[in-house]
Parts: C-alpha cells; structure tokens; sequence
C-alpha cells in the first residue's frame, strides 16, 4: 500500500524532472570544461570566412582591417569596441590575436562570440595560451576551429598560426614549422602575405628551440607585410630582429584601444590606432 | 479574547507540528547507526558537477543542515577528455513545508560547494608555469547553490523509524570563475543569467 503510493509518487516527479530537464537543457553544464554549444557557436572559424568570401575584395583594392588581441574576460570592453567599430567604413573584417577567453572554457568563448556577432563585418581569431588552458584547446577547436590555418582575401595570405610553445611544454611542436615553412612560401595566387600569431616570438613563452627557426623563415618569406600577435596587451610596431621583418603588436580590449591597418602593393601599410 | 487567540495559536503550532514528519516524536534511537553512516544518497546531473554524480550525505540540525560528497563523470565526448570530479557541498534548508501526508516542499536550499577534476587535458605540469602565471586553478571550483527540493514520504526505515524520504532537487549554482567575470564587467558585459547553471537531482534517506 505504502509502496504503491511511493511508486506513483516517484513516476509523477520522474515526469516532473524530465520537463524541467527539457528547459534547462542549456544550463545543466557538466563541467567548466564541459564544450556543448549550440550549433550557432560551433565552427565560427569556418562560418565567419564563409560570410569574408561572401563579400570579396576587388583585385587590386586596398584591404583594410581591425587588429585587436585579448578579449579575455574584458566584455563591458568588447560591447564598446563592437560600437566603434561598427562606426567604420571600408573595413573588411577584424582580428583578435588570441585569449579569447581567460580560462579556455566554452562558455567564455561564446560570451565573447556574442559580443563580436554584433559587428558589421566578420572576424576572426587566432588562439592564445589562455584559450589552451584546461581542455581549452579542444573547446577552441570546437568553438572556432583549426589551430593552424591560413585563407586568402583582397590580394592577402593570411596565415594564422598557434605559436604557444609553453602550452605545450616546449615540446617543438608549437610553431609547428613543417605546417608553417610551405603556407609561408606559397602565396596561393595572393600578391603578399601577412602572419598573425599570439605569442611573439621575443617573448618568454615562445619555444625557445623553435624562435631561430621562426625568425628566419620570417625573414625568407616572400612579401611579408608584417608578422602580427598579442599576447602583451600592448600597442607596438617595430623590427627587433633588425632583418626586415615588422612585428606588429596589438593592444588587448583592456587597453581600449585597436588598430585599423591598411595594407596594399607589394607589402605597403599603414597602421592607424583607435581609441574607443 | 487574549487567552482564547494564544489557544488558538497553540492549536494551529500543533496541528502544523503534527503535520511535519514525526522525526523529533518518534525519537529515533540515532545511537543504533555509526556515526560515520551517511544518512542519504544522492545521484544529480548537471552543476559542473558531472553528467552523472552520485554520492551520500549527512544531515544535522534535523535535517537544516546537510553535507554531500559526490563522485561525478563526463564522458570525453563532451568535455574533449573523461573528467571524474569530487565534489562537496554544504547546504542550509531553513524551512520545510508540509503538503499532505506524503510530501513536504523545501522552498529554499542554499550552500555552496568546492569541487575537483581529474581528467583535464592541459593539466599544470611542473615547471610549466611560474608561479602566478595563471592566478585561477583549472581544476579546482567552488561556487554558490541556491535550489529548492520536493520530499515523498514513505514508510519509515525499520531501524530507525524514521520515515523514508525521496527527494527531488534543483539547484542554479555558477562558479569562482564565471562570477569573476561578471564582477570584473559592472557596466552590463554580462548578465546573471549567463554566469547560471543547473542541477538536477535525486536524495534518497535509507
């Protein structure tokens, strides 16, 4: 008697849980680490050079763009740069050079993807050491996509390159210069090319086996405009090699500030830095 | 009039005292159990707590005060790697409602809880970072839970003459980080609502 009571009850708050499982679906997070998204933040690498290809440049254009770096939990930041961005014409897309999130977790990444849909104009990452903390890698890969890739618009190659050696405890694999050496000397029908990375590779947390390596095939890459990263949260243009080759450092949403670069010819530019 | 409305009071504190579980009137003999006996078990989803996390729990202060220990599990195919977590939580329920014979509601839990995962993929090695490099742990989280639960009663546990409960639970809970996040964003970059998860569960006395 007492049982069969027991038993209703249990069927009635099994039914109960299972409706309250349907709505909140979205928020019964396993983990921090747990990645599941909706399909809409999945592939935004992918999705977002599709929308870029979707409104080409004409041959011959000046390309001009947004660099940023270091969204990292700085959202109040990535609304107002949303704002004045928006306010631009003649932009074709923005980059953010890596930490996208602060702690690689999904859910950070997506917080910030809403943030930067919100622009007029498609952008794209490159991943950084915090979006490689954790399981942070293979969230990124979910959430943006491939580590190491590169795409052509407006006469430009642009390679994007993981080059967070410390994530991988200076394993030799990160940059990974057999995937970098042939996307550097292939220009794949573009008239120059340009290499966008987080960490620098004057930095601490470059692999310092690979920082020789890396500055020189820089250095014989053919019609490099610039080599381009973040990770310092700090506005910088300069050559410390003394081998031709420019390093361009972006500011982090922090600092309130961004770049609109302007590239054209053989490897000419201009870079112009923005307060908002 | 005074005497007769402070009856009247009385009345209506007994017949509530009444309709509550009779677990202070039927004095169970507590002694009869170890004291290391956990007094429920308890099976949830969700929280950041694992897909699947079972443990058991004691409560003091009849029943106001409770602390799980649950063991959880992600699968790799959605956290990237198979995470096992240990978490504890420490919960305050000041109230319980009674709604017939066979169910109480507990408008209210709060507690909190600190977890840890085994699992992660690009986990701290030594000499990775210097010290300070990242100022947060990846596997170590602790937040706030606020939920509710819903009680059946059944018939008591024969060694304790208690009655037997089952509960169901909610709890929205966030995390150390994600509250970072919106604390360090006070113009509106993110919302509460974003910072929220949600846990479901299963407490059962035995």
């Amino acid at each position: 008697m007492h049982f069969s009571s027991f038993l209703r009850g249990l069927g009635r708050a099994v039914t109960l849980l299972a409706l309250l499982g349907l709505a909140g679906c979205e928020l019964i997070e396993f983990s921090p680490n747990d990645h599941r998204v909706p399909e809409e933040f999945t592939n935004l690498t992918e999705k977002n050079l599709a929308k870029l290809q979707a409104r080409p440049l004409a041959p011959g254009d000046t390309l001009r763009f947004v660099f940023t770096g270091d969204s990292q939990q700085f959202y109040d930041e990535a609304k107002d740069l949303v704002s004045s961005v928006n306010q631009l014409s003649g932009i074709s897309f923005l980059v953010v050079a890596g930490d996208i999130s602060d702690f690689g977790l999904a859910r950070e990444m997506r917080w910030v993807d809403e943030k930067l849909r919100r622009l007029n104009v498609p952008y794209v990452t490159v991943v950084g050491n915090h979006d490689q903390v954790g399981n942070g890698r293979e969230t990124y890969q979910h959430i943006f996509g491939a580590l190491n890739y590169s795409f052509v618009y407006g006469d430009t190659k642009f390679t994007m390159v993981d080059t967070n050696g410390r994530e991988y405890n200076f394993d030799g694999t990160a940059p990974d210069m057999p995937w970098l050496r042939p996307q550097l000397n292939h220009l794949d029908g573009a008239r120059r090319q340009v290499v966008i990375c987080h960490v620098p590779p004057t930095n601490d947390d470059f692999d310092p086996a690979l920082r020789t390596p890396y500055v020189q095939a820089l250095s014989e890459a053919p019609n490099l405009v610039f080599e381009m990263n973040g990770h310092n949260h700090s506005f910088a243009i300069s050559q410390p090699y003394n081998d031709g080759v420019t390093y361009v450092n972006s500011d982090a949403f922090s600092e309130r500030h961004y770049m609109v670069v302007t590239v054209w010819g053989d490897k000419q530019f201009r870079i112009k830095r923005v307060a908002f | 009039m005074k005497n007769l409305l402070l009856m009247a009071l009385l009345l209506a504190a007994g017949a509530v005292r009444a309709a509550t579980p009779p677990d202070s009137a039927l004095a169970p003999p507590r002694a009869a159990r170890p004291w290391y006996r956990p007094g429920h078990l308890a099976l949830q989803t969700g929280g950041g707590l694992g897909m699947v996390a079972a443990g058991a729990g004691y409560e003091y202060s009849k029943g106001r005060l409770e602390t799980d220990i649950l063991l959880g599990y992600v699968p790799k195919r959605f956290a990237s790697s198979t995470l096992s977590l240990a978490s504890v939580k420490f919960l305050y329920s000041p109230f319980r409602l009674p709604v017939g014979e066979k169910l109480q509601v507990v408008p209210i839990t709060v507690g909190a809880y600190f977890s840890y995962t085994h699992g992660t993929i690009n986990d701290e090695l030594k000499g990775q970072y210097s010290s300070d490099y990242y100022w947060f742990s990846t596997d170590t989280r602790y937040g706030p839970l606020l939920g509710s639960r819903l009680t059946l009663l059944a018939a008591p546990v024969a060694a304790t003459g208690q009655p037997r409960k089952l509960s169901f639970y909610y709890e929205l809970g966030s995390n150390d980080l994600y509250l970072a996040s919106y604390l360090n964003n006070r113009n509106g970059g993110l919302g509460i609502g974003q910072l929220l998860t949600l846990a479901l569960g299963l407490k059962a006395d035995f």
